[in-house]
């Protein structure tokens, strides 16, 4: 019998279903959401592919989620009703956060309400000190006066965050007990039990965004769960998490923090197992859709990750590093730069005659002019149509139908007659100006990292992704593109390769002359052990478990940390040294100096535990159940395409993917498919590899 | 208009988004090459690009009130070494006297050469964690001569033809408490200077030297353009204000700031004229930052897409008279000049509320609080712990004033109570708001916040504390009230007492200190306040139920969940006519 992955992304406007057999055989299935109940959308989709397949729910190997459940219970506000105790005189910490904002010179600025309104936070009067000692005893009857305030408030779950109590849990688990005996029913997080790391409002933070969304992601897996169940699915349920990884769908109840952002994680993972396959370990990943670009970075086969970012931010128009527009969690996330760039990027003209792009979007609906459906400002897709790298007739393999004077109209009269441009000058500029966009996102993750993007290959996907790709790299310098198959589909494709990932934490504020071997190794060993026996719980053991161990490292004084990987096995003397030498070497590389005289010390010792998947099946090929009209629609041999005063206007071949041989072929190329278009300008040369991919070669014009 | 012309609506942008990228770059490098918190956590920094004549064409990462500070630097840099500029120099200076702004501020340029001609500076200043002088880090107001403040370094070469020049790199190390930390920030704006450097060279191999500079000065001309429409919109007129700080921590005399704001066509003129001569403690500050308050102010009202760059700065023009607290003249000490630089920035505010009065929002409390406790843990490892404490917002036309921001002319963060406990002998006990502080009105200011400081872990510790507030209120607009007083509480030897804005005193273990900033000032009739907004702020605890009734008048039920509308009625009425027989 063969068995399948079945993995699920929910988008706002469609949701893919993809089926993976155990051969890599692909069949993708999209479908419109349904945003009151998104699992309603989804059960239709899959119980439309099982008939189709003549398949039963038994032969479903595993589920796959990639959901944005938790985000939007954050941005709708409509997660729980929760309750904060803290330590007495801190109640405000969560209201001040870091007393930063995104934008300067701005009088109107208003601060991200608090997830717990005010009269919702309540002080204990206790303290620990940094050292763990206690201060002031728990008071227990101002704990039993607290929680019964926020029972007659209706709170539907609790979060407790008491100052350093990363250093000693003691009284949060007294109050944790407590709320256990006194408030079943109610859920409840411990700061020190979800992270327990220094810096209290981080913490605070993370732990009720946490209290937030639990009841809300609780109900939805449960009754997705249960609906699987009904059609006789009952194989394990794997969400998506921010860190590319998946967990269990229990897991993802414990601690819907690592969920929130788990949707442009999946095109992360795409791209980093299917270049693994084709031998590339440094590539950046470069997804564009409709409304953005992200960007991330890939390095020496492993995904870059940061340990924190704001929910509910919005898109980074000001500054990376301006914070305080969003609500923050601290957990690890895929390093992620995303812009305001995208297909439905509206072009206008600022006072002063000034041609801008973005970051207002057309999106998918009213979309561009030239889908019409009642767009009618100009976008970077409708440049992109008069430009000719655009199918001027029809999109989708001929279920989008394009009106290519529209756009050129809309084009000509609202920017390139206001601005005196010829209607050619007018859409290249837009399509310049896009992209120098997109450079600020590749930019964020390559070179303010210290890393030289011209030593990556530039991965590009989504709608727009390989339209813009082989600019893009041309601005940046990089040489070398792949286009993957089905790239406007990509993102859910990555949901099939994840591997299941945990992460555990704990502070250890030490220098590293301080710090005591049997203390590390103590402290360490906890943490492994956790690792070990929860994926043993999940059902992964031996050599499908998978820790690797890792020290965050800082110079003494310094504010940010680089996460060193800690030998195998225990700590010995040597080893610190040993240890010391990775971060100067990381610390170099990153920043391009060492201080050898300056004392090194531990900020968090961490542990990344993967399950890994019994059968590590590949991609091999792709059928689609979208739209049978599409094979009727075979791309035109030519058309004419513009590119840039240099070359000016080239007839150009355009021809499918297959027709693609695996020796390379010079630009002007355009090569259409069914989800999206690639472009390969003049002096740039593609071929097909032997997995489908389109692989680019890119020089400067 | 031939200049019009050849303005490409295309290239324009892309060359605006290039050289912001550089700047903003150079700012990634210092935050991710600094070492002291105030560079990478407080982010006390710019990075900045200017063309060949010195000025100002992209800033980074920018502190609002450092915005005007580098024009005034780089000319001191130009003026110096004009004929003596070679590719690889670098030029630092940090003398208030001569570019600088107060000593800890280092400024650093690297000029950019194509060929042999300059293209433009690539310009870093940093906030250093130390640089000697009689307080650590800085801040000070005991200084009564600059030359008490720390190193004082007139404009020279860091880097001569790429050679570092050790003897200067030497006399820093040796005059700074800790000199690892700003060895290493230099060297971080070293690095970001170079990318900054290789950043302009790029664009001049994208575009081309001719159009590349061209650019440089269209950027401007640009901003110039736009800030002179701008302006041109708003009311002529001459708009007054005053403002006071408390005193300047030796004397007990209040200090006026006045400005006047002159508005005719196109151009806008802030006239300090009627300000307090400077004064002997260490709130002086020169010219350079009069110019940044103003920047600052006028920035707050026009359309954020102007660039930032020196073509906004043309059609302000600033009056000091010199001598006076806003231009101060040798050997004046300057170290605090920050919280001169908020009051100004408080007086301009208020000043265009007199030209906008539907726009200004009321006055908050900015950095006005800053401490810093120094001296030795038991096994005499030394400690130096640097903290402040902002305010909130005033209230605004519309809305309230935050609760607790960084001040709008800056946007330190704070530092997180855990990391000062486990970095310093010091316990934090409270940081929380004050209930019943916001000066009252339609839209109340932010309330009053508290923070108190135990030394825990230690037998003394000496502790410079400088604030503001504590006498003269910050105002409330439009019929809004002024905020309360702010207060300093110390304990020792078992009493608690109250003490002057600004001290130095040495403390002992079990010794605290408490800061209470004043309340932000509101904005509107109080009784026209939204009488839900007074139930919710009753409800969170941000107001008592008595203030509600006595300020606002609003009564509650009896158990503060709804609005008793009758008597909230019966009390406004009540309170209307008390107004109206005032």
């Amino acid at each position: 019998m063969t068995r399948y992955r079945v993995g699920v992304d929910v988008g706002g406007t469609f949701t893919d279903v993809v089926f993976m057999d155990e051969a890599g055989e692909v069949t993708i299935k999209k479908v419109l959401s349904t945003p009151k109940d998104y699992s309603e959308g989804i059960l239709d989709a899959i119980g439309l592919s099982l008939n189709e397949k003549g398949l039963e729910g038994r032969e479903i190997e595993v589920v796959i989620h990639g959901t944005t459940i938790a985000t939007n219970a954050i941005l709708t506000r409509s997660g729980a009703k929760v309750g904060l105790i803290t330590t007495r005189g801190f109640r405000d910490v969560l209201e001040f956060g870091r007393i930063r904002r995104p934008q300067l010179y701005d009088m109107e600025w208003e601060r991200p309400t608090p997830l717990v309104p005010r009269y919702l936070r309540m002080e204990v009067q206790e303290r620990i000190a940094s050292d763990g000692e206690v201060l002031v005893p728990l008071d227990m009857a101002g704990v039993a006066r607290a929680v019964r305030s926020l029972l007659e408030e209706k709170v539907e779950s609790v979060a407790v965050c008491l100052i350093n109590s990363y250093r000693n849990p003691r009284h949060e688990a007294e109050i944790g007990r407590y709320l256990a005996s006194e408030a079943p029913g109610i859920f409840v997080n411990l700061s020190s039990v979800l992270l327990p790391e220094i810096k209290e409002f981080e913490r605070a933070s993370t732990t009720v965004v946490n209290a937030y969304v639990q009841p809300v992601v609780k109900g939805y897996v449960e009754s997705f769960a249960q609906k699987l169940g009904s059609i006789g699915m009952v194989c394990p349920l794997l969400v998506m998490q921010s860190n590319g990884g998946v967990t269990p769908a229990r897991r993802a109840i414990d601690k819907p923090i690592h969920i929130i952002e788990s949707g442009p994680a999946a095109g992360v993972i795409g791209t980093l197992f299917m270049a693994r396959r084709t031998g590339m370990e440094n590539l950046i990943s470069f997804d564009m859709g409709g409304t953005t670009a992200k960007a991330c970075i890939i390095e020496k086969g492993e995904v870059t990750k940061t340990n924190e970012y704001e929910v509910g931010a919005g898109l980074n128009i000001g500054h990376r590093m301006l914070k305080g527009g969003g609500h923050v969690v601290r957990v690890p996330i895929l390093d992620i730069a995303e812009v305001g760039a995208g297909g439905g990027s509206i072009a206008w003209i600022a006072v002063g005659g000034i041609l801008k792009v973005g970051p207002q979007s057309a999106g998918a609906s009213p979309g561009p002019v030239g889908y019409d459906l009642g767009g009618s400002d100009p976008t970077v897709t409708d440049a992109n149509v008069v430009l000719g790298y655009l199918n001027p007739e029809y999109l989708a393999g001929g279920a989008l139908r394009i009106n290519a004077d529209a756009a050129r109209r809309s084009l000509h009269d609202r920017i390139a007659r206001p601005l005196g441009l010829e209607l050619v000058q007018a859409a290249y500029g837009i399509h310049l100006i896009s992209n120098a966009t997109m450079v600020r996102a590749v930019r964020a993750v390559s070179i303010e990292r210290g890393r030289d993007p011209r030593k990556f290959v530039l991965w590009a996907f989504g709608g727009s992704g390989p339209v813009h790709a082989a600019h893009l790299a041309q601005e940046m310098e990089m040489v070398q593109v792949v286009i993957p198959p089905a790239p406007g589909l990509f993102s859910s494709l990555g949901l099939l390769f994840s591997d299941l990932e945990h992460h555990y934490t704990q502070t250890f504020w030490n220098k590293f002359a301080d710090a005591r071997l049997e203390d590390v190794n103590e402290a360490w060993t906890q943490l492994v052990r956790k690792a070990y026996d929860d994926l043993a719980w999940e059902g992964y053991a031996n050599e499908r478990a998978q820790i690797q161990a890792i020290a965050d490292v800082r110079y003494v004084g310094q504010n940010s940390d680089l996460a060193i990987p800690l030998p195998n096995g225990s700590l010995r003397l040597e080893s610190l040294a040993i240890l010391r030498e990775a971060f100067e070497q990381e610390h170099e590389h990153t920043y391009g100096y060492r201080v050898p005289e300056s004392p090194v010390q531990f900020v968090n010792l961490r542990v990344i535990a993967r399950g890994l998947r019994e059968r590590p099946q590949t991609f091999q090929g792709l059928t689609r159940s979208l739209n049978p009209s599409s094979a009727a629609c075979l791309p035109s041999r030519q058309r004419r395409a513009y590119f840039g005063p240099a070359f000016g206007w080239i007839e150009t071949s355009v021809v499918s993917r297959d027709q693609l041989d695996h020796s390379f072929q010079e630009g002007p190329l355009i090569v259409e498919e069914y989800d999206s278009t690639t472009v390969v300008p003049p002096r740039c040369r593609a071929r097909r590899d032997e997995w489908g991919n389109i692989n680019m070669e890119v020089r400067r014009s | 208009m031939a200049k019009e012309s050849r303005r490409d609506p295309i290239t324009f942008e892309l060359m605006q988004h290039a050289i912001a990228a550089i700047a903003d770059q150079m700012a990634v490098t210092v935050v991710r090459t600094a070492r002291s918190t105030v560079a990478k956590e407080v982010m006390d920094f710019s990075t900045a690009l200017c063309n060949a004549d010195g000025e100002l064409v992209a800033l980074g990462l920018c502190l609002p009130l450092m915005l005007g500070s580098i024009p005034p630097a780089v000319q001191a840099v130009l003026k110096r070494f004009r004929n003596d500029c070679h590719p690889g120099d670098v030029y630092v200076l940090n003398d208030p006297y001569d570019g600088g702004a107060h000593l800890p501020d280092i400024y650093m340029f690297k000029p950019v050469f194509i060929g042999d001609s300059v293209l433009g500076f690539s310009c870093t200043v940093m906030h250093h964690a130390d640089i000697g002088g009689i307080a650590a880090g800085g801040i000070s107001s005991a200084a009564t001569e600059i030359y008490q403040e720390g190193l004082c370094i007139p404009p020279l070469k860091l880097f001569d033809r790429g050679k570092p020049n050790e003897t200067l790199l030497s006399m820093i190390r040796r005059n700074v408490r800790v000199p690892e930390t700003v060895m290493a920030d230099i060297s971080s704006q070293v690095a970001a200077c170079s990318e900054g450097e290789e950043g302009l060279t790029a664009l001049v191999q994208e575009y081309g030297l001719e159009t590349t500079q061209w650019y440089l000065r269209d950027l401007l001309d640009y901003s110039e353009e736009r800030t002179r429409d701008a302006i041109r919109k708003l009311p002529d007129g001459e708009f007054s204000f005053s403002d006071f700080l408390d005193d300047d921590g030796l004397t007990t005399d209040p200090i006026p700031i006045r400005v006047t704001l002159k508005k005719q066509g196109d151009e806008l003129t802030a006239d300090f004229t009627g300000t307090a001569p400077q004064v002997k403690g260490a709130i002086n500050m020169t010219r350079s930052y009069a110019l940044s308050s103003f920047y600052f102010a006028v920035r707050c009202i026009l359309d954020p897409d102007i660039p930032n760059n020196e073509g906004f700065f043309r059609p302000l023009k600033v009056v000091t008279v010199p001598g006076t607290l806003v231009d101060a003249l040798p050997p004046a000490p300057v170290a605090s000049r920050v919280l001169t630089a908020i009051r100004a920035s408080d007086t301009l505010l208020g000043a265009l509320a007199q030209m906008l009065p539907e726009r200004i929002l009321a006055c908050g409390v900015a950095t006005d609080c800053n401490i810093s406790v120094s001296g030795y843990y038991p096994d005499r490892r030394p400690f130096v712990q640097l903290d402040w404490l902002p305010g909130s917002w005033g209230g605004r036309p519309d809305k309230d004033g935050i609760d607790h921001l960084a001040g709008l002319c800056s946007n330190f963060s704070n530092t997180p109570v855990e990391v000062i406990e486990i970095e310093s002998p010091l316990l934090v006990e409270e940081y929380a708001l004050v209930p019943d502080t916001a000066g009252v009105g339609k839209f109340r200011g932010g309330l009053s916040v508290t923070r108190k400081w135990r030394l825990r872990g230690a037998e003394e510790a000496k502790v410079h504390m400088r604030a503001d507030r504590l006498k003269f209120l910050p105002y409330g607009l439009q019929g809004g009230k002024p905020g309360r007083p702010g207060q300093t509480l110390l304990s020792a030897n078992g009493a608690i007492r109250q003490m002057p804005s600004k001290f130095q005193i040495t403390i002992k273990r079990g010794d605290w200190i408490q800061h209470q900033t004043a309340g932000a000032g509101g904005w509107g009739d109080v009784l026209g306040r939204d009488p839900e907004r007074v139930l919710k702020d009753v409800r969170d605890g941000k107001i008592s139920a008595e203030h509600a009734r006595d300020e606002y008048g609003v009564a509650l039920s009896p158990d503060g969940r709804s609005i008793d509308r009758e008597r909230t009625e019966a009390l406004r009425a009540a309170l209307r006519k008390q107004n109206s027989r005032a």
